[in-house]
């Protein structure tokens, strides 16, 4: 579902993300941990084509995000770290407009719209403008917009920022249900907890480099020196000495990544 | 088209648009935006929507007489002046639509996000760029349809026009603002992909060698008076020289050409349906060219803007050490400590000044054209009359100019201020010192060029103190009005939801703040000139009679002068305080 196919994106010459080469297959929840600056924004804006690649492929469903970009982000949900929504549409118009920009059947659009509105708890303020909005209701919203389409591919990038518990409770058990149907989440993260939670795999990300990739039990197997908590695991992995980063493959216990 | 690859959860039930519906969907966006805003605008601040409704409405009909004056004049002396005269405001118009869309598109397609978010939709880049292009244009050109349109009716009036000139008005001018703002769109994006960081310093040359080049017709068309002593042969030289914008590869002769066409009024019917053909060909050319031009601008789009947004996601901000300047020390570090606060947000707000290089780059294009200007009149030999009606008109003109920078950046400060207010909010520093420090830096900043430009101007045309004291004071008013209309408006009506400054300047409260302004400074000129008009009529219809008497006599004379100086002065109190007694009342209740 999504391939990263040797990648690398540098900042004029100072490299992001190097040579990234990372495939995710349907069904998966991928969570991509890392430091500040350790090249996850880059590697999220790469997935939903707001940056091209230096060199290498990004594909969605095996449309490469530069040549046919329209084509992979019908197969894509993305919910951006902030809630960016038009003040002066109502939830509900919001989510008319998303369907319309997704070439939707006004009947299927309007079921689908409704089942969203249900799931995210919205039904009394969808036609409220978005500009009456808390931060966890606007979050919510883009949550719904984002799966309003049912993607295959979805882009979480801190998604549980704003919420509420309960908020947080509804996206946990949607995330479950949706990729128990075949949608493939990536997202990106600092709450290793969530990560633990709700991740079939991980990825830790620093400087640039995969320095991780695998299950939070072969974390735990391959780093741990004793420890056992995954902030721990993580800690140890993001402050280990430069020269272990400079090794380009991974940590990947079941062969290649 | 549907997508059938990628065997997907979705693939049923969504589909890759045509470029139509595509098109129709955002223009829905549009429209349901466009309503609701205008909807909350009514059920929310009827009263301010009103006030504004009114005021443009005085400032529309003052436009008109005044063009209605201009054009009885001309046509009375010089009707071929006129196609000249549209020629030159149309192509200088032309030049900045061009920039001034470029600038509003790179906002809006580069760093907005409502951009980055339509770029993560299955939507063509193309139609992203048109959206976005009719807000950039539609924010650019209104300024043309204020200004543009009461003159347009008054020339039609004054020439007699058909109706159906009126009819075709509306056309022409979008056809005509349809070509620079396709031009200002295409130049924006191809400096983004290929200038890449050098854009910045690209625009810099541009608008020096066009500074230089207006400064050099200036210069070539005033000089010129030095020989010629501003007699026929030297408005003949003029005319000449300004022929240089009747250009017929021009959008703005087709423009003026079609319009004074469509104007014609002829007795015979065939004539005048001659004459409708002809005014509606030049419409076509200009609709043919705006459309071709706006096409190629979306074949751009298509080409250039994801990769251009690419590269400029990807930019790494130059990284500068910054040094502490020794005037913003010396001003956090001077005078009681009681005022420090208000002196550190002064401090604040010159740091944001001198690093933005849209705020000074304006202040300093503005006030230099003018000191240009003023630095010219010194070609010319005027008598005292003359000489002082013109100083009037420069006191209206550096007003004006004034005027545009504290709509443009100082009105907005407040706004801004509102969406860090958790910075501001959380200091132990009184509200009430924000906003006086924003009239303090509005003020000081504004009355230094002013009055020093104004100074110029005296010296060059040759005044008496009397008249150079009369004008200081009119500038320091002036200067102290303006900077409390906009921070005492900014204050009043802060828009807290809109990031760009620009955009607040261009809506209800800026717009309120543009038109109480130039009411302002036509009120002030206007009663301080009195005496000075008085005067010289005196002069010009008394021929070495006895001087006028009563009320007249006592208005030209010294008294008079006083007496309008201090209506000038409680003018200039008013405009200062009552805006700003208003925004400081908001301020203190505001709740962020």
């Amino acid at each position: 579902m999504i391939e990263f196919d040797c990648v690398t994106r540098t900042y004029g010459p100072k490299p992001a993300v190097t040579d990234l080469s990372l495939s995710i297959p349907r069904g998966q929840l991928f969570a991509l941990l890392g430091p500040n600056g350790a090249g996850k924004t880059t590697t999220i804006k790469m997935l939903v084509g707001l940056l091209r690649p230096s060199r290498g492929t990004v594909r969605i469903c095996g449309h490469d995000l530069v040549k046919e970009t329209r084509a992979a982000h019908l197969h894509t949900g993305y919910v951006p770290d902030e809630p960016t929504l038009y003040d002066k549409l109502t939830g509900r118009e919001f989510l008319w407009f998303i369907a319309d920009m997704f070439g939707m059947p006004r009947s299927i659009a309007t079921e689908k719209i409704g089942r969203e509105i249900n799931h995210f708890e919205l039904a009394n303020y969808a036609d409220d403008l978005a500009e009456s909005y808390s931060l966890g209701m606007k979050q919510r919203l883009v949550f719904a917009a984002a799966l309003l389409h049912d993607p295959d591919v979805l882009v979480l990038d801190e998604p549980m920022v704003g919420l509420d518990p309960r908020s947080v409770r509804i996206v946990k058990d949607l995330l479950r249900s949706r990729t128990r149907e075949g949608m493939t989440v990536f997202m990106s993260t600092h709450t290793l907890a969530m990560a633990e939670e709700l991740a079939d795999r991980v990825g830790i990300m620093v400087r640039g480099q995969l320095r991780f990739l695998g299950t939070v039990a072969e974390l735990r197997d391959q780093v741990a020196t004793g420890t056992t908590s995954l902030e721990d695991l993580y800690l140890e992995l993001t402050t280990m000495p430069q020269a272990a980063s400079s090794d380009t493959s991974p940590h990947e216990p079941n062969g290649t990544p | 088209m549907r997508d059938t690859l990628g065997s997907g959860m979705q693939a049923a039930s969504c589909q890759l648009m045509t470029a139509e519906a595509e098109s129709r969907a955002l223009s829905r966006l549009r429209a349901t935006i466009a309503w609701q805003t205008l909807r909350s605008m009514l059920s929310e601040a009827r009263l301010r929507v009103a006030l504004v409704v009114l005021l443009s409405a005085v400032f529309w009909g003052l436009l008109y007489g005044l063009f209605f004056e201009a054009f009885s004049f001309l046509e009375s002396i010089h009707a071929e002046v006129i196609s000249l005269l549209f020629n030159a405001f149309f192509s200088s118009l032309m030049i900045m639509l061009v920039f001034s869309t470029g600038i509003l598109l790179y906002g809006n397609m580069y760093c907005s996000d409502e951009a980055r978010r339509l770029l993560t939709l299955p939507v063509r880049a193309e139609a992203i760029y048109a959206h976005t292009f009719v807000e950039a244009m539609w924010f650019s050109s209104w300024g043309f349809i204020l200004l543009g349109s009461p003159m347009l009716i008054a020339y039609g009036i004054v020439r007699g026009a058909p109706w159906t000139y009126y009819l075709l008005l509306l056309p022409f001018m979008v056809s005509f603002a349809l070509i620079p703002a396709s031009l200002g769109g295409m130049l924006c994006m191809a400096a983004v992909v290929w200038l890449g960081r050098l854009r910045v310093q690209a625009l810099a040359m541009l608008l020096v060698v066009m500074v230089a080049g207006a400064g050099w017709l200036g210069w070539s068309l005033l000089g010129s008076a030095v020989t010629a002593g501003g007699t026929a042969a030297w408005f003949d030289t003029v005319i000449t020289r300004l022929s240089i914008a009747e250009q017929k590869f021009l959008p703005s002769w087709w423009l003026s050409s079609g319009l004074i066409e469509a104007a014609r009024w002829r007795e015979e019917p065939e004539a005048r349906f001659a004459s409708l053909v002809e005014s509606v060909a030049f419409l076509a050319v200009l609709v043919s060219n705006g459309m071709l031009l706006h096409l190629l601008a979306r074949r751009l789009a298509g080409s250039s803007y994801r990769q251009g947004i690419s590269q400029l996601v990807g930019e790494v901000p130059i990284r500068r050490q910054r040094r502490i300047s020794w005037f913003d020390e010396a001003l956090s570090a001077t005078g009681t400590v009681r005022g420090r606060p208000l002196r550190l947000l002064l401090v604040k707000d010159l740091r944001l000044f001198r690093r933005d290089i849209s705020q000074w780059s304006q202040f300093a294009i503005f006030f230099g054209l003018l000191g240009l200007y003023f630095w010219n009149l010194r070609s010319f030999n005027y008598n005292l009359a003359y000489a002082s009606m013109i100083s009037f008109l420069n006191l209206a003109v550096a007003g004006l100019i004034f005027s545009t920078f504290t709509t443009r950046f100082v009105y907005p400060m407040i706004s801004l201020e509102g969406r860090r207010f958790w910075i501001l909010g959380l200091l132990p520093v009184h509200r009430d010192q924000i906003v006086w420090s924003k009239f303090l830096f509005s003020f000081v900043g504004g009355v230094v060029p002013s009055c020093g430009l104004l100074w110029l101007s005296d010296s060059m045309l040759g005044l008496p103190p009397g008249l150079v004291f009369v004008h200081q004071l009119c500038g320091l008013v002036l200067c102290m009005g303006l900077s409390g209309i906009a921070v005492g408006l900014g204050a009043w009506m802060p828009d807290l939801r809109e990031p760009s400054p620009a955009k607040i300047a261009a809506g209800f409260g800026g717009t309120l703040c543009l038109v109480l302004s130039s009411l302002f400074i036509v009120s002030v000129v206007a009663i301080a000139a009195f005496p000075t008009y008085l005067a010289m009529a005196s002069e010009a219809f008394g021929g070495g009679g006895p001087s006028p008497t009563g009320i007249f006599g006592w208005a030209s004379g010294p008294l008079g002068t006083a007496t309008s100086l201090l209506i000038v002065g409680v003018l200039g109190a008013i405009a200062t305080i009552v805006p700003l007694q208003l925004g400081l009342r908001a301020f203190r209740r505001f709740e962020p």
